[in-house]
């Protein structure tokens, strides 16, 4: 499993637009910090991505979250360890990732609703978008997973 | 189909965020014109329709046939589309499709024949970044119709 391209050295400019968008998850999102995580988690599981997924669940384990809601979360559904803020938000990650049938159904909609008002469901759906584009971006070029330490991309984002 | 919310107005911030990628893309060594047929192509994959009226109507102002549009579904079985176009749009849909093979290697040698690095990195997050418009549209159901493009050329009025 070889590097393609290092993305971070050859695609500088690529990335601090990126970060543009990661910036303002951190910095003006409404939403909080630690479920924009678990989301990034549960679309890396979807997408395949081994570099995010070392790295989201790095960021969560230092933040505090349980190893138990970690290796659940693909069988969120399932078990009753999630709020429902979080399930909502992990419904409506996993509808906007997949895309079933070439929509978001109306039910998704309502369940995101009745949690989140319209600022924060943008939010949402925009820190749901930013994940998919680095899954894409890792996978197409084959980052090598395992390096991360959390805070290191901290001062890019800012 | 009622738009779900107006993201542009709710979401000002959050589309200044999106917007950062377009004026990177805006600067970007990949020729514009390839760029619009991904964004079409992807846009089809997901099924945004949004996306679908914009895109056309760019391409269409920009010269391109209506054959070259009708028969982009099957471009595979087309002679339409020179190696370069083909190229990419190989790897724009396993981008798009990433779950379906994770891009396999074989997807890369033909884009890396195509293109060099920093062209690649530049496509790709032309990619990704229509595969982000297109979740935001589809999730919140934007009307699709009214988009003009900035300039109409003499011949789009076929």
């Amino acid at each position: 499993m070889e590097q393609r391209i290092n993305f971070a050295e050859k695609g500088q400019g690529a990335m601090k637009a990126l970060f543009g968008l990661g910036g303002y998850l951190m910095k003006s999102a409404k939403l909080d910090k630690n479920l924009i995580e678990l989301v990034n988690m549960r679309v890396s599981q979807i997408n395949g991505c081994a570099y995010c997924l070392d790295m989201h669940s790095k960021d969560l384990r230092a933040a505090g979250e349980t190893e138990q809601r970690l290796y659940l979360l693909s069988a969120w559904r399932e078990v009753s360890f999630y709020t429902e803020k979080e399930r909502a938000a992990l419904e409506w990650a996993e509808a906007v990732t997949l895309l079933k049938d070439r929509e978001v159904p109306d039910e998704v909609y309502e369940i995101a609703r009745a949690q989140f008002s319209e600022e924060e469901l943008i939010d949402l759906t925009l820190a749901v978008a930013a994940i998919n584009s680095w899954n894409r971006i890792n996978v197409s070029f084959r980052t090598v997973a395992g390096g991360y330490v959390p805070g290191m991309f901290s001062a890019q984002a800012a | 189909m009622d738009q779900r919310l107006d993201y542009s107005e709710k979401g000002k911030e959050a589309m200044k965020a999106m917007y950062g990628l377009e004026l990177y893309l805006a600067k970007s060594s990949i020729e514009r014109h390839l760029l619009h047929l991904i964004k079409f192509r992807v846009s089809q994959i997901n099924g945004c329709a949004y996306c679908l009226d914009m895109h056309s109507k760019d391409l269409r102002a920009a010269g391109e046939t209506e054959q070259r549009l009708y028969m982009l579904d099957a471009w595979r079985e087309s002679p339409f589309y020179t190696d370069r176009e083909r190229a990419a749009l190989e790897w724009a849909e396993a981008l798009t499709l990433v779950t379906e093979g994770h891009v396999r290697d074989e997807v890369y040698e033909i884009a890396k024949a195509e293109f060099n690095e920093q062209e690649l990195i530049d496509l790709t997050l032309a990619v990704t970044t229509i595969n982000a418009w297109n979740r935001i549209s589809i999730a919140f159901r934007t009307t699709p119709g009214t988009y003009q493009p900035p300039k109409l050329a003499h011949h789009s009025a076929e």
